[in-house]
């Protein structure tokens, strides 16, 4: 399971897509160059016509008994006239249908990773409802062991956090607004944490490190809790290690506090580059692609920034960076 | 007392599995689990299934490497596919790989348990191969092992899978005689797949692809209009 945030894969992973944009964008790149072409016959076509002007002009000039010296340096200068304008519109041309090129292939993209969310969305919402179904069927059916209720807990609890990422999605992506107002980490980290282990059971152990006497951080109440369940989530998902230890230590540079968080994963191969981005998923990723994202934006948003770190055997590491104040 | 159906169960979820197992270890089958495909390799290489659960997506690769994996190494073992993205492209790509069934999560449990029963007895019905069909049959160009689901042309063999197979040999015991659509469906095809007449076509198309000399000018599998099929030739070798 990686957490890493890869290209959207066109395959039978978790999110298997359709080929037909595929075959859209080879149609319209056809289309594209078939127009290109027309274009660059029509130049060449006006220019050999007024060329022939040009050369009847002088030509007939020439007859009249004119100056013929002059009616050829006329004719240079329209044929100069003529090439100039004409490499300009086709430079215009060629300009325009790069732009169209470029946002049709933007949109494509947005297209397919939306499709890839969605999909996985789907994933993300009927695993645990699989399981709920399990559970409650068994529970018809006359066992009743706390196991059961236990497992109940935790797909619901899967379920919930799936639907808060979606709705927090749609609202940062609308502009939504934050309230930021002045958080004493410590103490609010020490309720935080309480209600995210409970939510996990004994998959997580997370241990703070963090003195009570750092300055208040600027941030907002409801955007941090999301932040640390993202970050906690991600790592119960793919560290492939139970029970997944997180270690949270703060310390302050400045007018900055930077909040390190650690788990003890596996850790992944590829670079930590593209962990964050939206819909980003790495080949065979459960995820759907949503929630480091969602620390990344929520973290920008109330004037911090965030770095990811990850590699073979050293786990995942996240360093938050808050305004103090 | 029966010995219980041996099932590899390859699942990823956590509570989708347990429960799972605990369920169908209740239904009377002894279950191996599997949560990777390294796991899942790795159970293949050390045991003999029945039938294996294959869920699609798992954290180091996927179902359908599996279930190619258990069609060259193990190819009496009924294939069915968990998986939570139930879309078209999915399902027909692990049918052509040899799935014998394909269920949409979430599911009912009673359900699953009705399609694995079915899934056993259709792979319990190939896997006894009457006497005239054992051994190496030639069908076409192709010299065919039932019991063994392989198929060979010009030197090179191929694991035929269990549909394949199934409408191979229904027609190859009926060889001179025009078999119908509907006999081929009841035969490979369980009535919660909601194949089509158009589904056999579809398999015909392969079955003529593999054993045809020329596949647009079929002299093996003969299509007969309003009816179904008709194998003209086989020979025991």
């Amino acid at each position: 399971m990686a957490r890493l945030a890869g290209p959207v894969k066109d395959s039978a992973g978790k999110g298997g897509l359709s080929t037909a944009p595929m075959r859209r964008t080879m149609l319209l790149a056809i289309a594209a160059a078939i127009w290109l072409s027309l274009q660059l016959v029509l130049v060449v076509w006006w220019m050999t016509v007024i060329e022939r002007q040009a050369r009847q002009i002088a030509t007939l000039e020439a007859l009249r008994g004119g100056d013929v010296g002059l009616a050829a340096a006329q004719w240079s200068r329209t044929r100069l006239m003529l090439i100039g304008e004409s490499s300009t519109s086709l430079a215009l041309l060629l300009a325009v249908s790069m732009l169209l090129a470029w946002l049709y292939w933007r949109e494509h993209q947005r297209a397919r990773s939306m499709q890839a969310f969605f999909a996985s969305v789907t994933h993300e919402l009927r695993t645990p409802l699989t399981s709920i179904r399990l559970q409650a069927e068994a529970i018809a059916e006359g066992e009743q062991r706390a196991e059961l209720a236990h497992r109940l807990l935790e797909d619901s609890h899967r379920l919930e956090s799936q639907i808060d990422k979606t709705l927090e999605l749609a609202r940062i992506e609308g502009g939504g607004s934050l309230r930021e107002q002045s958080i004493p980490l410590h103490a609010w980290l020490a309720r935080a944490l309480e209600s995210i282990v409970q939510g996990h059971g004994p998959a997580v152990d997370i241990l703070a490190h963090v003195d009570a006497a750092l300055p208040p951080i600027q941030a907002d109440a409801g955007a941090l809790q999301m932040i640390l369940r993202n970050l906690v989530e991600n790592s119960v998902r793919h560290a492939r290690v139970n029970p997944v230890s997180v270690r949270l230590t703060a310390s302050v540079h400045g007018d900055e506090l930077l909040l390190e968080y650690q788990d003890n994963g596996q850790g992944l191969a590829a670079g930590a580059g593209r962990l964050g981005r939206l819909f980003g998923r790495g080949p065979n990723s459960s995820g759907a692609g949503v929630g480091l994202y969602l620390v990344r934006r929520l973290m920008q948003r109330m004037g911090g920034r965030v770095r990811f770190n990850t590699a073979p055997g050293e786990g995942f590491r996240a360093e938050l960076w808050f305004a103090t104040g | 007392m029966t010995t219980p159906a041996r099932l590899l169960v390859v699942e990823d979820e956590r509570n989708v599995a347990e429960t799972l197992i605990e369920r169908l270890t209740s239904a009377g089958f002894a279950i191996t689990r599997a949560d990777s495909l390294a796991s899942a390799r790795r159970a293949i290489g050390e045991g003999s299934y029945q039938l294996a659960l294959l869920d699609v997506g798992l954290p180091d690769g996927n179902g359908f490497e599996l279930a190619r994996l258990l069609r060259e190494r193990a190819p009496a073992t009924a294939i069915v596919f968990l998986t939570a993205h139930a879309n078209a492209e999915d399902r027909i790509r692990g049918l052509e790989l040899g799935a014998d069934d394909y269920v949409a999560k979430p599911f009912h449990f009673r359900e699953l348990l009705l399609r694995i029963q079915n899934c056993l007895k259709r792979a319990q019905d190939l896997v006894q191969v009457p006497g005239e069909m054992r051994g190496q049959v030639r069908i076409g160009r192709a010299l065919v092992d039932f019991e063994r689901f392989l198929a060979t042309v010009d030197g090179q063999s191929q694991s035929l899978t269990h549909k394949e197979s199934a409408v191979l040999r229904l027609l190859a015991e009926r060889a001179g005689k025009a078999v119908s659509r509907d006999e081929i469906l009841d035969r490979a095809w369980s009535s919660d797949e909601f194949p089509t007449s158009r589904t056999v076509d579809n398999f015909i198309v392969r079955l003529r692809k593999l054993i045809e000399v020329d596949a647009a000018d079929p002299r093996v599998i003969r299509s007969i209009r309003g009816v179904g099929y008709l194998l003209t030739e086989i020979q025991r070798e």
